[in-house]
């Protein structure tokens, strides 16, 4: 780019070193100049960029302890007494990813505990992690961007009219159609949802197909 | 709910919010050491001083600025107590860490550009991209202007653009 103007300078000084945020000056001089409008939206697609290159993979990583409170860690065990119990389930669901999803669920028993709900921005922060959209129609009283099958997913539970459900968002594995399954006490269904799909459990009765679909139109990836 | 139970909500509610950032953490501390075995390190430190200094969060939204602010802390506190050696950026490369895999070559190479900026760019950049702080906040942070933060944020993007395909501006003073 040749020399700019004083105040072209100036502009491209505040969009080069944080482009989502400009002082309102700024922006009045950005919407009336073509090369400062074009500088920002180069460097705003600079930045989704540079978003995704911190974003480094952790699969290189050992997994740091987090420190647990003695019931967190009786919970743990529990689950994992559980896990080891559960080698001669007699159930096998036909879809493999329902029956990752029951295993993970169980895994993460002590989610159905929860009860307050959870703070929109501790929701948000999940769906960022988790790269999920999600408006959900009901109270969130659990949540955490789990790994599942070598991504983060959301797992939350919700408080509905009919009770806890869990739901699931998995944008990595589509589902061609609506798959019903149950195991062990618990009764879901898998439900395609664009490129991804939504996992939807509940421990007692069936999930309707109303509540299904609120839940799937809110749902973006 | 008693008092009892209460504090193990809290507790787990804690965890679960450190569970929940520790990916960026470890990111955070990779990005600052460009070392997976002391970002390894500096998280652990952290998650446990964090985990001890809990009651002084009080508000959870500001969570992700408190933990960076720890990482930063318990990494120089590594540095000064181990001693150790500055990681040579080129090494890092030729040893083609894992740690930067991705199948997206361009991606790569932003990167590794990213890995060679000086510390005085690449910190601020990852304070703000990754760890979401305000300029004001980083500059708080780093104990330094606003306006020295807008330049070295200006100057850290400005290298990069060459990495992207862009031409880089003219410099600011």
């Amino acid at each position: 780019m040749s020399a700019a103007a004083p105040e072209c300078r100036q502009a491209r000084l505040y969009i080069g070193a944080d482009p989502h945020h400009l002082p309102a000056d700024i922006a009045a001089h950005v919407e009336g100049c073509a090369a400062c409008r074009r500088f920002r939206e180069e460097t705003l697609s600079l930045d989704g960029r540079v978003q995704a290159a911190l974003e480094l993979p952790l699969a290189q990583f050992r997994r740091a302890a987090v420190v647990r409170t003695r019931r967190f860690a009786m919970a743990a065990s529990v689950a994992l007494a559980l896990l080891v119990a559960g080698g001669f389930w007699v159930f096998r669901p036909a879809n493999a990813l329902a029956g990752e999803v029951i295993t993970h669920v169980e895994e993460e028993a002590d989610s159905w505990n929860s009860r307050d709900t959870l703070p929109a921005n501790q929701v948000d922060e999940i769906m960022r992690t988790a790269g999920a959209q999600f408006d959900s129609p009901y109270p969130v009283v659990y949540g955490y961007p789990c790994p599942f099958k070598g991504h983060r997913v959301a797992h939350l539970v919700v408080q509905t009219p009919r009770g806890l459900m869990t739901v699931m968002l998995i944008p990595h594995e589509a589902v061609r159609r609506r798959t019903e399954f149950a195991r062990d006490g618990l009764s879901g269904v898998l439900l395609p949802a664009g490129q991804g799909s939504v996992a939807l459990l509940t421990r007692d009765g069936a999930v309707t197909d109303a509540m299904a679909d609120e839940i799937v139109s809110r749902v973006h990836w | 709910m008693n008092a009892a139970s209460r504090g193990t909500t809290v507790a787990g509610a804690f965890t679960r919010l450190l569970e929940m950032l520790r990916p960026d953490l470890l990111r955070f501390a990779y990005w600052l050491a460009r070392d997976r075995q002391v970002a390894e390190d500096v998280v652990q430190e952290t998650l446990i001083r964090a985990w001890k200094s809990r009651d002084e969060l009080k508000d959870p939204a500001a969570a992700r600025p408190w933990l960076f602010t720890i990482v930063r802390r318990e990494h120089a506190r590594l540095f000064e107590r181990k001693r150790l050696p500055t990681v040579d950026v080129d090494e890092v490369e030729a040893l083609g860490d894992p740690a930067l895999a991705t199948d997206d070559a361009a991606l790569l190479d932003l990167r590794r550009a990213i890995l060679k900026l000086p510390d005085e760019y690449r910190e601020p950049l990852v304070l703000q991209v990754l760890g979401g702080l305000s300029t004001s906040e980083i500059a708080g942070e780093l104990k330094l202007t606003q306006a020295a933060v807008l330049t070295r944020l200006f100057r850290a993007r400005n290298r990069l653009r060459t990495i992207y395909g862009l031409e880089p501006v003219e410099d600011v003073e």
